[in-house]
C-alpha cells in the first residue's frame, strides 16, 4: 500500500503489554523495560530480536505520536535512574489525576505543588501543606483528611516521601512539567547541565545555578576538582557515583527499597 | 516520499478550502514524520480510515517550533474548520457559497464530510477517555462518550468509535466490549494472552499461570463465584499458604488479591453483608475475554481422568458460551493450552467432581 516504509511489525504485543503495565503503573523503570521483552520471548519461544530500550520505546512513540501520546524518558532527582512516564501532549493541565481525586483533592495537590516549587530544597513540609486544608476549593477538608490524601498522591507516584516531607515523584516532573512551566513561570527551577525542571539539586554558592545531582555527578565524574559547570568555582557539595543499572543487580538490592526516595544529600 | 503525495491526493478529494489551506502547512513539513505506516490497513475500507492517525503531529502541522504541542489543544485545529462542520451535517445544500464549494466533491460519501484532522483529534480524544475508564476499570457508556467526548460531532460518533477502537487494539491491545445492548454499555478488557505476562513481581518474573488456572477452574465448578476460604483451602494443598512467601508464586495473598486482580483476572470483592467481613473470587473481565471455558473443562476432565461430558452442568455453561461468542464474532487468544501444559502438575485431588 505505501511502498517499503509498511511497518506492520513494529506493534507487538510486547509493546502493547508495555504500555498496558505503563498505564497501570504509571510509571516503569529501564529495567522493567528490558525485561519484558526477554519474558515473553522465552515464553513465546520465538527468535526475535529483542530491541534495545531507545528503539523500543522509539518504536511505541512512532505509532502514538497521531494521538498525542509519548512515552517520555526521564531520569529520577535523587539517584538518577531512568524512569518513563506517559504523557499526554495535547493537555496543559494536571487532567491525569482528575480522575481519580475529588476536587479538593486536586487542590490540595496544587497548593503543595505550589510549596515545593517555591521551597530552596524542593520539598514542603507535612505541617506547612496542611495548614492550607482551610483555602481548598470545594468540599471542606480536615487535616487528618488530607494526611490521608497526601499518602494517597504517594501511593499513585505523583509525590514522594522522605521523612515527613513532600516532593514531586519523577512520575509527576515528567507528566506535568508543561503545566508546570506554563503556571509557576517565574518560581519554576531549571537545571543548568539538561535545562529540565528541578525540583531537587543542587546550587552553586557562588553564582547561584542549580543543578540535578545526576547531571552534576556525570559532568564531574572524571573530574578529581569538582567546579561548578558555569562560574567553575570550587564545588563544595558532597557528588555521588553515577547511577549504574549493573553495579545495582550485583549488589541485589530489592527494587521496593529504590522506590522510596531516599536522597543521598542533604 | 509517498507520504507527501498521499496528503496531496487528500487535499483533492475533500476539495474544502479551508482544508487546502491546512494541507499546505503540512506538505511544507519535512520529511521526518515517522508515523507515515504505522497502522497497516486491516481492513479494505483501505488507508483512509487510517488517515487521522498518519497525518503529522501537532508541532509539525503548525510548523512553528516555538510553539509546543500543548499550547495547541486539538480544539484549536478546530477554528479553521469550525465552519465547516454544521455544513457537513447538513447535506441538503443551501444559499450558503461555502457550502457549494464542499458539495461539489460529490465523489465523497456523505459520512466523510468531515475534515480528517478534525476526526483525527476526536479520536485521539475517544482514546484518551477510554484509556482511563480501562486504567480505572470502569464501565462506560455511548452516551457518556457523546456527551463527554463526541458533542458536537454527534453524526459522527460511529466512524470516530470505530476509528478509536482500532487504535486500541493496534496500540494497546485493549478491547471495547459490549457489556449491555440494552444501555450501550461497555468495558475495556485487554486482548493480550496469558503468555505476555510476567512483570508485575520484584525480581525474575514468575509463572503465575498455575495458580491462575486453579483457582479459575474453582470458580468456574463453584458456579462463577468461590469464597476466599476454599480457594487457601486448595491452595494449601498445593503448598501454598497465606502469608508465607512460595519459592515460586512469592507472597501469595498480594499474588491473587492484587497482582491478578489488577490484571482483570479476578474480581475480589467483600461478600455482601458479611460481618466479619468474608471475601470470594469472581472471574474478571480479561478471564471472561481470553479464557474459553470449554478449553478449561477438557484441561479439568483431563487431569481427573475423564470426559468433558462427564460434568453435565459446566459442558453446558461451556457450550453456552461458545454460542456465545459465535454469535458476536468473538476471536479470543485462547492461551488455555499453553497454561494446561504449564499446570498439569496441578494435583488432581482437588478438582474430584463431588
Amino acid at each position: 500500500m505505501q511502498g517499503s516504509t509498511r511497518r506492520t511489525g513494529i506493534m507487538t504485543d510486547v509493546h502493547r503489554r508495555f504500555l498496558q503495565l505503563l498505564m497501570t503503573h504509571g510509571v516503569l523503570e529501564e529495567c522493567d523495560v528490558k525485561r519484558l521483552p526477554k519474558h515473553c520471548d522465552k515464553v513465546h519461544d520465538c527468535n526475535a530480536t529483542v530491541e534495545k530500550p531507545e528503539d523500543f520505546i522509539n518504536n511505541i512513540n512512532s505509532v502514538l505520536e497521531s494521538l498525542y501520546i509519548e512515552i517520555k524518558k526521564g531520569v529520577t532527582e535523587d539517584d538518577g535512574r531512568p524512569i518513563y512516564a506517559l504523557v499526554n501532549l495535547a493537555t496543559t493541565s494536571i487532567s491525569k489525576m482528575a480522575s481519580d481525586f475529588a476536587e479538593n483533592e486536586l487542590d490540595l495537590f496544587r497548593k503543595a505543588l505550589e510549596l515545593i516549587i517555591d521551597s530552596d530544597t524542593g520539598f514542603a513540609s507535612s505541617t506547612n501543606i496542611l495548614n492550607l486544608v482551610d483555602q481548598l476549593k470545594g468540599k471542606k477538608m480536615r487535616k487528618k483528611e488530607a494526611e490521608h490524601v497526601l499518602q494517597k498522591f504517594v501511593q499513585n507516584k505523583w509525590q514522594g516521601e522522605k521523612e515527613g516531607e513532600f516532593t514531586l515523584h519523577g512520575r509527576a516532573i515528567l507528566e506535568m512539567d508543561q503545566y508546570i512551566r506554563e503556571t509557576y513561570p517565574d518560581a519554576v527551577k531549571v537545571c543548568n547541565i539538561c535545562r529540565s525542571l528541578l525540583i531537587q539539586g543542587q546550587s552553586c554558592e557562588t553564582c547561584g545555578i542549580r543543578v540535578h545531582v545526576p547531571c552534576v555527578a556525570k559532568y564531574l565524574q572524571s573530574n578529581s576538582e569538582p567546579h561548578c559547570p558555569h562560574c567553575n568555582d570550587y564545588w563544595p557539595h558532597e557528588v555521588p557515583e553515577v547511577f549504574d543499572p549493573e553495579k545495582e543487580r550485583e549488589t541485589g538490592m530489592s527494587r521496593s527499597n529504590k522506590r522510596s526516595l531516599r536522597s543521598r544529600q542533604h | 516520499m509517498s507520504h507527501a503525495s498521499k496528503r496531496r491526493r487528500c487535499v483533492l478529494e475533500e476539495g474544502s478550502e479551508t482544508q487546502s489551506v491546512l494541507a499546505v502547512v503540512e506538505e511544507d513539513t519535512s520529511s521526518s514524520s515517522t508515523c507515515s505506516s504505522s497502522f497497516p490497513s486491516s481492513s479494505s475500507s483501505s488507508s483512509s480510515s487510517f488517515y487521522p492517525l498518519i497525518l503529522s503531529s501537532p508541532e509539525e502541522e503548525l510548523n512553528d517550533p516555538s510553539q509546543g504541542p500543548s499550547q495547541n489543544p486539538p480544539s484549536s485545529f478546530l477554528s479553521p474548520t469550525a465552519v465547516a462542520s454544521p455544513m457537513s451535517q447538513s447535506e441538503d445544500g443551501s444559499s450558503s457559497q461555502k457550502e457549494e464549494s464542499l458539495s461539489t466533491s460529490e465523489a465523497l460519501p456523505n459520512a466523510e464530510s468531515l475534515p480528517r484532522n478534525v476526526i483525527n483529534d476526536k479520536v485521539a480524544d475517544l482514546v484518551e477517555f477510554l484509556l482511563l475508564k480501562y486504567r480505572t476499570k470502569e464501565l462506560t457508556t455511548k452516551a457518556e462518550m457523546l456527551n463527554v467526548v463526541i458533542k458536537d460531532y454527534q453524526d459522527h460518533f460511529p466512524e470516530i468509535f470505530r476509528e478509536a477502537l482500532e487504535c486500541l487494539q493496534l496500540a494497546f491491545g485493549v478491547d471495547v466490549k459490549e457489556v449491555d445492548p440494552s444501555n450501550d454499555s461497555y468495558a475495556l478488557v485487554t486482548t493480550l494472552g496469558l503468555t505476555c505476562d510476567g512483570m508485575m513481581s520484584d525480581g525474575e518474573t514468575m509463572p503465575k499461570n498455575g495458580i491462575l488456572i486453579v483457582i479459575l477452574s474453582m470458580i468456574f465448578m463453584e458456579g462463577d463465584c468461590v469464597s476466599e476460604e476454599k480457594v487457601w483451602e486448595v491452595l494449601n494443598v498445593m503448598g501454598v499458604y497465606d502469608g508465607t512467601d512460595h519459592f515460586i508464586y512469592g507472597e501469595p495473598r498480594e499474588l491473587i488479591t492484587r497482582v491478578l486482580v489488577q490484571e482483570q483476572y479476578f474480581e475480589y470483592r467483600q461478600v455482601p453483608n458479611s460481618d466479619p467481613a468474608r471475601y470470594e473470587f469472581l472471574w474478571g473481565p480479561r478471564a471472561h475475554a481470553e479464557i474459553c471455558k470449554m478449553t478449561l473443562l477438557e484441561f479439568l476432565a483431563k487431569i481427573s481422568g475423564s470426559d468433558p461430558r462427564a460434568f453435565p452442568l459446566w459442558y453446558e455453561e461451556a457450550l453456552r458460551q461458545q454460542e456465545e461468542r459465535a454469535q458476536s464474532g468473538i476471536t479470543t487468544t485462547d492461551d488455555t493450552s499453553a497454561m494446561a501444559s504449564e499446570s498439569s502438575s496441578a494435583p488432581s485431588s482437588s478438582f474430584c467432581p463431588e
